[in-house]
């Protein structure tokens, strides 16, 4: 469903990501773990074509994110819940993406009551909103094309326990319904709690990848995620 | 939970392919005006269209071709500035990861925003016109005196391509430079460096008398052309649109968006 296949991504003299191969397996929800600057969100724009890789290749449903046609039917991403347009009311960001794919103005109305931000909060300015309401915002903009396959970038940042609550049912009802979702993110009692599987990334390395039971060992994911990183380090210094 | 994210898209009955070209032309010809700034600058547009004509031909009489060129001085300045807007506002507040995940083909994004900006242009070039008409008449008939109704079709054919021309222009340089602040600030003080320009001895009196967008779209606008002219002309359209759209959309496809 989600391949990365050798890929590595050189900016300048930095190497952000290096040989970085996995698989997401349709049905499943993977969390994509890592430290801030271990190279999640430069892996995932790679995926969806908005960043080259140096060498490697990404695909997404068996084809590069680029050759998918209209891809919003197929893949939802959500890369960046602060990159609105502060002036655009949520309902007008969601009305643009439904315009985009040909889908009825009905469509806004079905994903803003499934985030939650129907009536009057979907009629003020992005520029007010508080993070988490962009993050629902966001999700939604994902979910507008009803695709097979989610992309998420850190998508619990700035959620109310009850948010996350949300977030976690929805990601898991998709899942359920056969859908493949890659997220990434850096609170890892999240990610425990709602991933099946996790792959472990630091310095643009893959340094662990297997299901939460196989990762943590008996231990929780934050100490294998410390031990992990710390020898990460360790080598690169 | 409610199931109105379901089912997925069914892709045997779906059209997945590539979005079609008008539907990007509607899409950014909205977000020129969803926002509150882009709201405001269109309307002030259109407040000072009508201001300004109306009081030309309260001031100067009713001559027809006077009141619609009129418009051209706002249109020259402004429309250029929504253009640089439109395609600079996209990389300030970085929506351009939601605009080119949704069209990977990136070229179609600035095509799109090319082809809106010609008809912008002429859209609002036919408004100057609808504006000028009845100003013109309701004038001639207050003051008691004949109306100038001369304007040929040469002439209003010219004036619109100059406002298409520097419109593109504006689009050309928010591209090269992916910055509002610095584009507007350039476009904006352009006039003023070309005529520091032209005192600086003959290099810099020929420098803008072919480059100075302004000055070699003027006998465009007035609707007679001399060969020399059009010379002028394809030149500094070269320098200011066709290199710098260039460029500019190379950029544009080529970037990691960030």
């Amino acid at each position: 469903m989600i391949e990365f296949s050798h890929v590595s991504k050189v900016y300048r003299n930095v190497k952000a990501l290096d040989d970085v191969s996995f698989t997401v397996e349709a049905g499943s929800i993977t969390g994509f773990v890592g430290p801030n600057g271990a190279g999640k969100s430069t892996a995932l724009r790679i995926l969806v074509g908005l960043a080259r890789p140096t060498t490697g290749t990404a695909t997404v449903l068996g084809r590069p994110y680029t050759e998918l046609g209209c891809p919003g039917l197929q893949v939802g991403t959500l890369l960046d819940a602060g990159a609105q347009h502060p002036g655009r009311t949520g309902r007008e960001v969601l009305t643009l993406g439904a315009m985009m794919l040909g889908l009825p103005k009905s469509r806004v109305d079905e994903i803003l009551d499934l985030v939650g931000l129907s009536g009057g909060e979907s009629r003020r300015a992005v520029g007010g909103y508080s993070l988490g309401m962009r993050q629902r915002l966001g999700v939604g903009h994902a979910l507008l094309g009803r695709p097979r396959v989610l992309v998420l970038d850190e998508p619990a940042n700035g959620l109310d326990p009850q948010g996350i609550q949300w977030m976690r049912g929805l990601l898991r009802d998709l899942a359920d319904l056969g859908s493949t979702v890659l997220l990434s993110t850096h609170l890892l009692h999240e990610v425990e709690q709602v991933a099946d599987h996790i792959v472990m990334i630091g310095r643009g390395r893959v340094l662990a990848r297997g299901t939460v039971g196989e990762l943590g060992r008996g231990r929780s994911l934050e100490q294998t995620f410390l031990e992990l990183t710390a020898d990460a380090d360790r080598s690169a210094a | 939970m409610t199931d109105t994210h379901l089912p997925v898209t069914d892709i045997t009955t779906t059209d997945l392919r590539r979005t079609p070209f008008h539907r990007l032309l509607c899409v950014e010809a909205r977000k020129l005006v969803d926002t509150r700034c882009g709201s405001i600058v269109a309307s002030i547009l259109l407040v000072l269209v009508l201001a300004s004509i109306v009081s030309r031909g309260v001031v100067f009489g009713p001559d027809l071709h006077t009141l619609v060129g009129t418009a051209g001085i706002g249109y020259g300045t402004l429309l250029p500035v929504l253009g640089i807007l439109s395609v600079t506002g996209e990389w300030v507040h970085r929506t351009a990861l939601t605009t080119y995940a949704l069209e990977p083909h990136r070229w179609r994004v600035p095509a799109a925003r090319c082809l809106l900006s010609l008809i912008v242009a002429v859209a609002a070039s036919l408004f100057a016109l609808l504006v000028a008409v009845p100003v013109t008449g309701v004038v001639a008939n207050v003051r008691n005196v004949p109306a100038t109704w001369e304007i040929t079709p040469f002439m209003l054919a010219g004036w619109t391509g100059t406002n298409v021309l520097l419109v593109v222009a504006g689009l050309a340089l928010g591209m090269l430079l992916l910055n509002a602040p610095a584009a507007i600030v350039i476009w904006l003080s352009a006039p003023v460096l070309w005529s520091v320009v032209k005192r600086l001895g003959a290099g810099g009196e020929v420098a803008a008398e072919w480059l100075d967008l302004n000055s070699t779209t003027s006998p465009l606008a007035a609707g007679d052309m001399t060969g020399g002219d059009a010379a002028r002309l394809a030149v500094s359209t070269i320098f200011w649109i066709v290199v710098p759209l260039t460029v500019g959309a190379l950029r544009v496809i080529r970037k990691d968006v960030n």
